[in-house]
C-alpha cells in the first residue's frame, strides 16, 4: 500500500505578469520503506514538489493524500500537528536550533509531541549514536561541522518515529566525503529500519545511491526508474 | 524546555540583551528620577508658601478675600476660637493680623507686608525662630519686629535699626510706627524674603489701631490631605453669614495652576522620552526577529506550533524586560532617597530665574512609591508593545518564505 499518493498535482506561482508552473501535473506514489531521489536541474520543480507534499505548501491543484488523508483538507494548525507526526524534515541547511545542542535538538521535536523525558533520553541517545554522534551528544551546532550538523537533522527526523522523512538537497553543504558519510547513515537507516526517505539532488553521486530515481523537468516527470 | 530556549536565546547575542536591559534600565531610572524631581520641586514650593506659611486652610471675615483691607477684619471672639479649635482634626488655631504698609530707611522705600503673629505659636508653624540669621526672635510684647533678608538687603538695615512703617489703619486711622528691627530672617520663598515685617500681634493690633483685631486664622492639622475635608467641616460650622474657610488651593489659585501646567509639560517631555525609548527597543526587537525569522520557519516546519513558537519570544521578552525593570527599581530607589534628603542646590542664572518663579533653588526629589511604580508600569507596557511585533510577525510568517531566505 503506498503511503503517499498524488494526484494531478500543480503548483503555479504568479509574479507580476509571469505565471511559473514550478510543478506542472505531477501523479506519483510513495510505498513505505523507498529510497528515492528527486533529482532534475536547479529550477525543475524540486523543492516546490517536496514543499507540496511535506504540506509545507498548499497545491494549485490536484491532491496529496498521506496515509488516507488528504493534507489540503487540514487547517493551518493541523497541517502543522500533521507534520510533527507523520513527517521527517531535512533542510539544505540551517537544520537545528543554534542555542540548543546536538541531543536537545533530537529531543525537542519528541519535546513537542508529549513523549517522556525518559523515552526522549533513550531514544537521543540512540539515534545520536546511529548516525556516528554519540560522542558529540552536548555539542551545538556552531561546534559542529557541516556534515554532523545534517546528520544530527537525520536524527531528528527520524526521533518523532515518522512516515516518512523529506530530504530536500540534504548534501548541498556538503563536501563529497561528508556527502558520502550522510547518504550511507541514511541507507543504514532505510534498509535496517525500513525507514523511507525522499531526498532531492542533482548530485550524481547521490544519484547512484538511490533505489529509485524521479527525475523531473519544467515541474513534469520525465523519468521514473527503480533499481 | 521553552524557557531554557528562551533564556538562551537571551545569552546567544550578549551584547545586544544587555543594550535592550540597559535601555529598560534607563527609561525606568530616568523616568522615575524625572517625575520624582518634579514633583518633589511642587511639594517643596508648596511646603515653603502653603504649609510653612499660610497654612492649608484659613478662615477670614467672609469678604476679607474679595477685597483684603483690614476693614474687612474680624472682631476676636472666645466662642469663633472654640467652634474652630472644637472642629474634628483640627489641632490649633494661629491668629494674624496683616496689611500692606511702606517701609522707609533713609532713602529707600518699599511696600511691605506686615504681618502680626502670636510669636510662640507661629514659630512651631513657621519655624521662624531658625530661620533668624541675624538677630533674636521676639517674645509676645515685644515692640522689636522681624524682617525677610532681602527687604533688609534693599533697605540697607541691619539688626539694632529702625524701620518707619506707615500705612492704613483700622477704620481710616493711619497707621505709623517707628520699629527697632530685631532680627533678620531668610524665608525660603523668595517673594517673600521681599517683602515680610513680622511683629507680635499685640504690637500689630496697636500699629494698625485694631485692638482684638484680625484678619486671617490659621487652621493647623497634621494631614496635609484633610485640607478639603477641614475646609468644608468648618463651613458647616461656623456662621457663614460672617465667617469663611478657605482652603489654599482656594487662596493660591495661580500656584495650583503653575504646578499643574508645569506637570503637564513635564509629562509631555516624559512621553518623548518614552517614545525615544519604545522605538530604540523596537529597533533591536525588529532585528532579532528579522534575523530569525529562517529558523523559526524552521521550527514550524518540522512541526512547532506558532503560538508555542510566539510563547518563546514572549519569555525572551518578558525575561529581558523584567530584569530591566527590576534593576532600574532597584537604582532608582536610593537615588531618589538621596536626592530627597540632599536635594541639588542650583547656582549662577539658573537659581535666579528660579527664585523669579517665587521658588527655592533647591531641587529635592520626592519619595513616592506610586511615581516609581508607575513609571516603571509605564515602561513595562512600552516594552510589551514593543515585544508584540515578534508575536504578530510569527503568527503570519510564511513558512516557505522563511525558509528560502
Ligand atoms: N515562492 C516562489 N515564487 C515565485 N516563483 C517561485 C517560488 N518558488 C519557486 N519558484 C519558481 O518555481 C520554479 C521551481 O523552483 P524550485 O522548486 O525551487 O526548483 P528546484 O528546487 O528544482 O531548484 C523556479 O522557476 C522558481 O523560480
Amino acid at each position: 500500500m503506498s503511503i503517499i499518493q498524488i494526484e494531478s498535482l500543480k503548483k503555479t506561482y504568479r509574479e507580476t505578469e509571469v505565471e511559473v508552473h514550478a510543478v506542472n501535473g505531477i501523479d506519483l506514489s510513495f510505498e513505505a520503506g523507498e529510497f528515492a531521489a528527486i533529482v532534475g536541474p536547479s529550477g525543475s520543480g524540486k523543492t516546490t514538489l517536496l514543499n507540496l507534499i511535506g504540506g509545507l505548501d498548499s497545491p494549485t491543484e490536484g491532491k496529496i493524500v498521506i496515509n488516507n488523508t488528504n493534507i489540503s483538507n487540514l487547517s493551518a494548525s493541523q497541517i502543522i500537528d500533521f507534520r510533527l507526526w507523520n513527517i521527517g524534515f531535512v533542510f539544505q541547511a540551517y537544520n537545528l536550533i543554534p542555542v540548543l545542542t546536538a541531543k536537545e535538538n533530537v529531543e525537542f521535536i519528541m519535546h513537542l509531541q508529549g513523549r517522556k523525558k525518559q523515552e526522549r533520553e533513550q531514544r537521543t541517545k540512540d539515534l545520536l549514536t546511529s548516525v556516528g554522534l554519540g560522542n558529540r551528544l552536548n555539542s551545538r551546532p556552531s561546534q559542529l561541522s557541516g556534515g554532523q550538523q545534517q546528520r544530527v537533522a537525520v536524527a531528528r527526523a527520524l526521533a518523532s518515529k515518522p512516515k516518512f522523512v523529506l530530504a530536500d538537497e540534504p548534501t548541498a553543504n556538503l563536501d563529497s566525503k561528508s556527502t558520502e558519510n550522510l547518504l550511507d547513515i541514511m541507507e543504514k537507516l532505510n534498509r535496517e529500519e525500513n525507514i523511507t526517505f525522499i531526498f532531492s539532488t542533482h548530485d550524481a553521486r547521490v544519484v547512484k545511491k538511490a533505489h529509485r530515481v524521479i527525475t523531473i523537468e519544467d515541474g513534469k516527470v520525465v523519468s521514473d526508474e527503480r533499481k | 524546555m521553552n524557557l531554557r530556549i528562551a533564556w538562551r536565546n537571551i545569552w546567544r547575542n550578549k551584547k545586544r540583551s544587555l543594550i535592550t536591559i540597559s535601555s529598560v534600565v534607563l527609561a525606568v531610572v530616568l523616568a522615575t528620577f524625572t517625575r520624582s524631581f518634579q514633583e518633589g520641586t511642587y511639594e517643596l514650593m508648596i511646603e515653603n508658601a502653603i504649609g510653612k506659611f499660610s497654612g492649608y486652610v484659613q478662615v477670614h471675615q467672609k469678604d476679607y478675600w474679595e477685597d483684603k483691607s483690614l476693614d474687612n477684619g474680624m472682631e476676636l471672639s472666645d466662642s469663633l476660637i472654640r467652634t474652630i479649635l472644637s472642629t474634628q482634626n483640627v489641632e490649633g488655631v494661629n491668629i494674624r493680623i496683616e496689611s500692606f504698609s511702606l517701609a522707609s530707611n533713609k532713602n529707600n522705600t518699599k511696600g511691605t507686608l506686615v504681618m502680626g503673629i502670636e510669636p510662640k505659636k507661629e514659630d512651631s508653624l513657621i519655624d521662624l525662630s531658625n530661620k533668624i540669621i541675624k538677630g533674636a526672635y521676639f517674645n509676645k510684647h515685644d515692640k522689636g519686629i522681624l524682617i525677610g533678608s532681602k527687604l533688609a538687603q534693599y533697605l540697607e538695615l541691619d539688626v539694632g535699626d529702625s524701620l518707619v512703617l506707615m500705612g492704613q489703619g483700622h477704620w481710616g486711622n493711619t497707621a505709623v510706627g517707628i520699629f527697632p528691627v530685631k532680627g533678620i530672617v531668610k524665608m525660603p520663598a523668595p517673594n517673600i524674603d521681599r517683602q515680610i515685617v513680622f511683629m507680635p500681634l499685640k504690637t500689630a493690633q496697636e500699629y494698625f489701631s485694631f485692638p482684638n483685631g484680625a484678619t486671617s486664622l490659621v487652621i493647623k492639622f497634621k494631614d496635609a490631605d484633610l485640607t478639603q475635608k477641614i475646609c468644608n467641616r468648618l463651613n458647616s460650622r461656623l456662621d457663614t453669614t460672617q465667617y469663611k474657610a478657605m482652603s489654599w488651593q482656594k487662596m493660591s489659585p495661580e500656584m495650583l495652576q503653575q504646578i499643574q501646567s508645569d506637570r503637564i509639560s513635564g509629562i509631555m517631555m516624559l512621553n518623548i522620552l518614552y517614545m525615544i525609548i519604545a522605538f530604540g527597543i523596537f529597533g533591536t526587537v525588529l532585528m532579532m526577529t528579522e534575523e530569525r525569522k529562517r529558523e523559526f520557519a524552521m521550527m514550524i516546519a518540522i512541526g512547532m506550533q506558532k503560538t508555542k513558537l510566539a510563547i518563546i519570544t514572549l519569555y525572551e521578552a518578558l525575561i529581558m524586560n523584567s530584569l530591566g525593570i527590576i534593576i532600574g527599581i532597584g537604582l532608582s530607589i536610593p537615588l531618589v532617597v538621596y536626592y530627597h534628603y540632599y536635594p541639588i542646590e542650583m547656582s549662577g542664572e539658573m537659581a535666579k530665574s528660579i527664585e523669579k518663579f517665587g521658588m527655592e533653588p533647591v531641587l529635592p526629589t520626592m519619595i513616592s512609591f506610586k511615581i516609581i511604580l508607575k513609571q516603571a508600569l509605564t515602561v513595562l507596557i512600552i516594552t510589551i508593545v514593543a515585544a508584540a511585533y515578534p508575536l504578530w510577525s510569527i503568527l503570519k510568517l510564511n513558512v516557505i518564505k522563511g525558509l528560502r531566505r
